[in-house]
C-alpha cells in the first residue's frame, strides 16, 4: 500500500481498485502541468523525488506545502483538478465500468441508461476526486481547522475550473438536418487549459484569515476591502517566503543552481531569479535531432545537429 | 363551404369543446415536460489508440478497446515513437456503449460527431486546408454472441475537412497547445438495431499519394455518440398510439357528414379531408415496427411524413382564406390555386430532394455527409435556399390573401344592415368562421414559435421547486405535436357541414326570434341559400357572387 494515504483514502481506494489507476496518472499530470506553469518561476513546483531521488518516502512537494501558502493552493487545486480530469477521461474512453450510470454516485435509477441516459462523465470524475482528494482534510476531526478549511476550498476551485471551462458543443439533427432537434454536449478542456486558468488565480489569490459566521467557521478575506472571493478562486493563508535561499524550515529549495534568461526582465530573468546573487555564464554544444520529418504520429526521419547555446545558472 | 358545425353550436357547447381541447394539449405537454426524459443524451468517447502489431493479416481483424480480446493499447501517441510504433499501426477504436451498458431499439437511430484534438508544433504545424482521410470499418454484436464475434456493417474510406484554428502566436513556445477544431458529422445510423457497436478508424499515411501529410501533430480523436432516448421513444410511441384512432374517426365522421349532404363536395370540404389524412399518415404509428425488424430507412419516411403533412397544411391554409374572400370571382377549383400550392410543392420538392441526398444517401453508407464536400455544401444551401424562397414567396401570398379577406370583411359589415336578413346570416356566418379560424391558427402558429425559440434558447431543463424538473426539449416536441392534432381534429369537427334541420331555422325566422336569443348564443344558422341542399354547389358561389354586387 501506498504511503501517505489515510484511512479513509485506502478505504476508497479498495472500494474502487479499477479507478485508482486513473487517480495515479491523474496526480502525475498535475505534478507536471504544475512544473510547466512555474517553469519560469522562483518556485518551480520541484518535486522531492526529483531532487534528492528518494521516491514517495516523504511529501511528494517537500515542505512547502506545510504552510499555507499560496503555492500550496495552487498544488491542491491543480491535484484535485487533475484526478478530476483524467478519471472523467478513464470514463469517456472506456476504462471505468463504473462511470454516469452507477445509481451509487449520481442517484439515477438503474434503468436509466435505456430510460433517460446516465449523467455526464465530468460529474462522476468530480464526485470521485471529492471522495478521494477531499478525505484527507475531513480526518476524524469534529471542527474543520482553518488549514483544511483553505485545502477543501482550493480543491473545490481546482474543479470549478474544470468543470467551467467545458465547452458547449451542439449538432443539429432534426427533420432535414434543421435545428428542430439539437443535442448539446460538454467537452472536456485540455488538461494544458486547466493548468492556464489555475495559474491565473494563483495569480489573482485572495489573503484569507478564519473567522465565524455563525458557529461555523468561515474563510474571510484579510483585507475587508477587497472583493470577497468566489468558490472558484484560490485562497490562501500564510504569505509565501521569496524562496531565494533554501532554507529547509519553510521547504523552500533556493534558486541557487537554477537556469536563467539573461535578456528577460521577467521573474525568469536572471537578474530575479537568483536574487541579485549573481549567475555564471557558459556555453554548452548540444546534439539535437533537427529537419525531422513528421507524420501526425510520429516523426519518421531527423538529420542531427549540433547548436551552440549559452548558458546562465544562478549562483 | 356549407354551413358549418361551428355557426350551429352554442356557445356553450363551443366553450365546453374548447375547455376540452385546452386540458389535451395541457396534457400532451405534461406528458413531455414531466414523464418523459430529454429527447437525446449526448455521449463523448474518447478513442482509444489499439496498436496493429501485424499478427492477424490473414483475417478481418477487430480492434476491441475493453475486455476478453482486448487490443494493445498505448495511452499517449509520445510514447509511439519510443516503442517504433509508426502512424499506419495506429487503430482509434471505440466500442458503443460504454461497458456495462449496451444498446436498445428504442433507441431508434445513433448519430455520430467527430471532434479532433491536434496540438500545435513548430516542425509540424497543420497545413493549409487540411483534409483527414479514414479508414472506418463499423461492426455490431448482439447480446449472445461470443465477445469476440464482431460482424461487418459497413467498411469505407471517408475524407472530412478539417476546420481548425490557433490562437497563439505560431512559435515554438506554443507546442503542444492545442488548435481549435470544429466537430465534424461522422455518422448516422436510421436504426439502432444491435447491441453493441464497434467503430476502427485508421488514418493511414501514404506519402505518394499525399494522404494525412499535413494533419499536424494529432493527438486525440473524440466521438460524439448521440441518440433518441429511450423514455422519450416510449412516450413518443404513446402519444402516437393514442392520437391515431381519434384523427382516424374525427376523418371518416367528417367525410360521412360531407356524403350525407346529398351533392357533391366543395373544395373545402375536399381539402380538410386531404388534411385529416396526411394528419392519419404522419400519426400512424408504423415505429413499433423497429422494435422487431430493422429498419434503416424510418428515420427517411418520418421527414417525408412530416413533409406530406405541413405540405398540406399550408395548401389548406390558403385554400381556406380563397374560399372566404366572398368576391364575384367562382373558385372552388384548385387550379385557382396553382402559384401558391406550386411554390409549396416546390418548396417541398427541393427538401425532399435535399433529404434524400443526406438521408438517403446515408442508408447505403452511414459516413457519407451532403456538408463534407464543397460541392455538396453549396447544392445544400442553394436546396435550403430556394425552400426558404418558396416558403417566403407563399407566405406573401398568405399574407395578402388573408389581408384581402378582412378588407373584405369590413366593406361586408358596413353593407350588412342594408342586406336581406338571410344574406346578412350568410355573411355573419362566413366572417365568423374565418375569424375563429385565423384566430386558432394564429395562436397554434404563435405557440409553435414561442415554444421553438424557448427551446433554442433554454438549456433544456427547468428546476421546479426540489426535485421536479421540467424537460423543455420534450414538452416543445410532445406539445407541438399534440397541437396540430388538436388542430386539425378541432377543424375536422368544427368545420363538418351542420346536419341541423334547415326548416327549424325557417321557423325561427318567421318568428322573429333570430336578432333575440339566437343571436346572443352565437346560433348562427345556415342561410336559406346553404339549405337548399339539392343545389349544386356552384350555385351557391353564384348566388354569393350576386350577393356581393348588392
Amino acid at each position: 500500500m501506498l504511503p501517505g494515504l489515510i484511512n479513509r483514502q485506502i478505504q476508497v481506494c479498495k472500494r474502487n481498485v479499477e479507478v485508482m489507476n486513473s487517480v495515479a496518472e491523474g496526480a502525475d499530470m498535475a505534478i507536471s502541468e504544475c512544473q510547466y506553469q512555474f517553469k519560469n518561476r522562483r518556485w518551480n513546483c520541484s518535486t522531492v523525488d526529483s531532487i534528492s531521488g528518494t521516491s514517495l518516502k516523504g511529501p511528494v512537494f517537500g515542505k512547502v506545502l506545510e504552510r499555507g501558502t499560496r503555492e500550496a493552493a495552487f498544488v491542491h487545486a491543480i491535484s484535485s483538478a487533475g484526478v478530476a480530469h483524467s478519471v472523467t477521461t478513464a470514463c469517456s474512453s472506456g476504462e471505468l465500468e463504473k462511470c454516469g450510470c452507477d445509481a451509487s454516485v449520481t442517484g439515477n435509477s438503474p434503468d436509466g441508461f435505456q430510460w433517460s441516459g446516465c449523467s455526464d462523465h465530468i460529474d462522476y470524475g468530480s464526485i470521485f476526486s471529492k471522495e478521494f482528494v477531499d478525505a484527507r482534510e475531513k480526518r476524524g476531526r469534529k471542527q474543520p481547522n482553518n488549514r483544511s478549511l483553505m485545502n477543501l476550498h482550493n480543491n473545490e476551485a481546482g474543479r470549478r475550473t474544470i468543470e467551467s471551462n467545458m465547452k458547449i458543443q451542439c449538432k443539429c439533427h432534426g427533420v432535414s438536418g434543421s435545428c428542430e432537434t439539437k443535442t448539446c454536449w460538454r467537452a472536456l478542456p485540455t488538461f494544458r487549459e486547466v493548468g492556464e486558468k489555475l495559474k491565473e488565480k494563483f495569480d489573482g489569490a485572495t489573503e484569507v484569515r478564519t473567522g465565524r459566521i455563525g458557529s461555523r467557521p468561515q474563510l474571510v478575506p484579510l483585507h475587508p476591502y477587497f472583493k470577497p472571493h468566489t468558490d472558484a478562486d484560490l485562497v490562501y493563508l500564510d504569505e509565501s517566503p521569496d524562496f531565494c535561499e533554501n532554507d529547509l524550515k519553510s521547504g523552500s529549495l533556493g534558486t541557487t543552481g537554477r537556469r536563467c534568461n539573461k535578456t528577460s526582465k521577467a521573474i525568469d530573468g536572471c537578474d530575479l531569479m537568483c536574487c541579485g546573487r549573481g549567475y555564471d555564464s557558459y556555453t554548452e554544444e548540444l546534439v539535437e535531432r533537427c529537419s525531422c520529418k513528421f507524420h501526425w504520429c510520429c516523426y519518421v526521419k531527423c538529420k542531427k545537429c549540433r547548436r551552440t547555446v549559452q548558458i546562465n545558472i544562478c549562483r | 363551404m356549407a354551413g358549418a358545425v361551428l355557426e350551429n353550436l352554442s356557445t356553450r357547447k363551443l366553450i365546453a369543446l374548447c375547455v376540452v381541447l385546452l386540458l389535451f394539449q395541457a396534457a400532451f405537454f405534461m406528458l413531455g415536460g414531466i414523464i418523459a426524459p430529454s429527447p437525446t443524451t449526448a455521449y463523448p468517447h474518447l478513442t482509444n489508440k489499439c496498436v496493429d502489431t501485424g499478427k492477424h493479416r490473414h483475417k478481418q481483424q477487430w480492434f476491441i478497446p475493453w475486455g476478453e480480446f482486448a487490443c494493445e493499447k498505448i495511452v499517449d501517441l509520445e510514447d509511439a515513437i519510443e516503442q517504433e510504433i509508426v502512424a499506419n499501426q495506429i487503430v482509434f477504436s471505440i466500442e458503443i456503449p460504454n461497458r456495462p451498458n449496451k444498446m436498445s431499439r428504442w433507441f431508434q437511430y445513433i448519430l455520430t460527431v467527430m471532434d479532433i484534438t491536434i496540438a500545435y508544433h513548430n516542425e509540424n504545424p497543420l497545413g493549409p486546408d487540411p483534409v483527414i482521410t479514414m479508414e472506418i470499418s463499423l461492426g455490431y454484436r448482439n447480446e449472445g454472441d461470443a465477445p469476440g464475434d464482431w460482424k461487418e456493417l459497413i467498411k469505407t474510406t471517408e475524407e472530412r475537412k478539417l476546420e481548425c484554428t490557433f490562437d497563439r502566436p505560431l512559435i515554438p513556445e506554443s507546442n503542444d497547445y492545442t488548435y481549435h477544431c470544429d466537430p465534424m458529422p461522422f455518422m448516422e445510423l436510421g436504426s439502432c438495431h444491435h447491441d453493441y457497436y464497434l467503430i476502427n478508424i485508421r488514418v493511414p499515411v501514404h506519402e505518394h499519394k499525399d494522404i494525412n501529410l499535413d494533419l499536424g501533430k494529432l493527438q486525440d480523436i473524440h466521438i460524439i455518440e448521440i441518440h433518441q432516448n429511450g423514455g422519450f421513444t416510449k412516450v413518443w410511441f404513446a402519444l402516437k398510439t393514442f392520437v391515431t384512432p381519434l384523427i382516424i374517426m374525427m376523418t371518416i365522421w367528417f367525410w360521412r357528414r360531407v356524403c350525407a349532404l346529398n351533392r357533391q363536395s366543395v373544395l373545402m370540404e375536399r381539402t380538410i379531408l386531404a388534411l385529416g389524412i396526411s394528419l392519419i399518415i404522419l400519426d400512424l404509428p408504423i415505429e413499433w415496427l423497429t422494435l422487431s425488424v430493422d429498419i434503416p430507412f424510418m428515420l427517411l419516411i418520418s421527414d417525408i411524413r412530416q413533409g406530406i403533412f405541413y405540405s398540406m397544411l399550408l395548401s389548406f391554409w390558403i385554400i381556406f382564406a380563397g374560399e372566404h374572400l366572398m368576391d364575384q370571382t367562382e373558385r372552388n377549383r384548385l387550379s385557382v390555386y396553382w402559384t401558391q400550392v406550386t411554390a409549396i410543392v416546390f418548396g417541398c420538392t427541393c427538401l425532399f430532394v435535399f433529404d434524400m441526398c443526406e438521408r438517403g444517401v446515408q442508408l447505403s453508407n452511414p459516413f457519407y455527409s451532403i456538408w463534407i464536400t464543397d460541392t455538396g455544401k453549396n447544392l445544400a444551401m442553394a436546396f435550403i435556399i430556394v425552400a426558404g424562397i418558396c416558403a417566403s414567396l407563399y407566405f406573401m401570398f398568405l399574407c395578402y390573401m388573408v389581408y384581402r379577406v378582412f378588407r373584405n370583411i369590413s366593406v361586408k359589415k358596413t353593407a350588412l344592415p342594408a342586406m336581406a336578413k338571410a344574406r346578412q346570416l350568410h355573411y355573419q356566418g362566413l366572417i365568423y368562421r374565418f375569424k375563429f379560424f385565423m384566430f386558432f391558427t394564429l395562436l397554434c402558429a404563435a405557440m409553435t414559435v414561442i415554444f421553438f425559440i424557448i427551446t433554442q434558447v433554454n438549456e433544456g431543463r427547468w428546476k421546479w421547486g426540489e426535485e421536479h424538473t421540467v424537460e423543455v426539449n420534450s414538452a416543445f416536441f410532445t406539445g407541438v405535436y399534440g397541437m396540430w392534432n388538436i388542430y386539425v381534429f378541432a377543424v375536422l369537427s368544427l368545420y363538418a357541414p351542420s346536419h341541423k334541420d334547415p326548416r327549424k331555422y325557417e321557423s325561427t325566422v318567421q318568428n322573429g326570434d333570430v336578432s333575440g336569443s339566437s343571436n346572443e348564443e352565437y346560433e348562427l344558422r345556415r342561410t336559406l341559400t346553404d339549405s337548399a341542399a339539392t343545389e349544386e354547389p356552384s350555385e351557391l358561389y353564384r348566388m354569393t357572387g350576386k350577393t356581393a354586387q348588392d
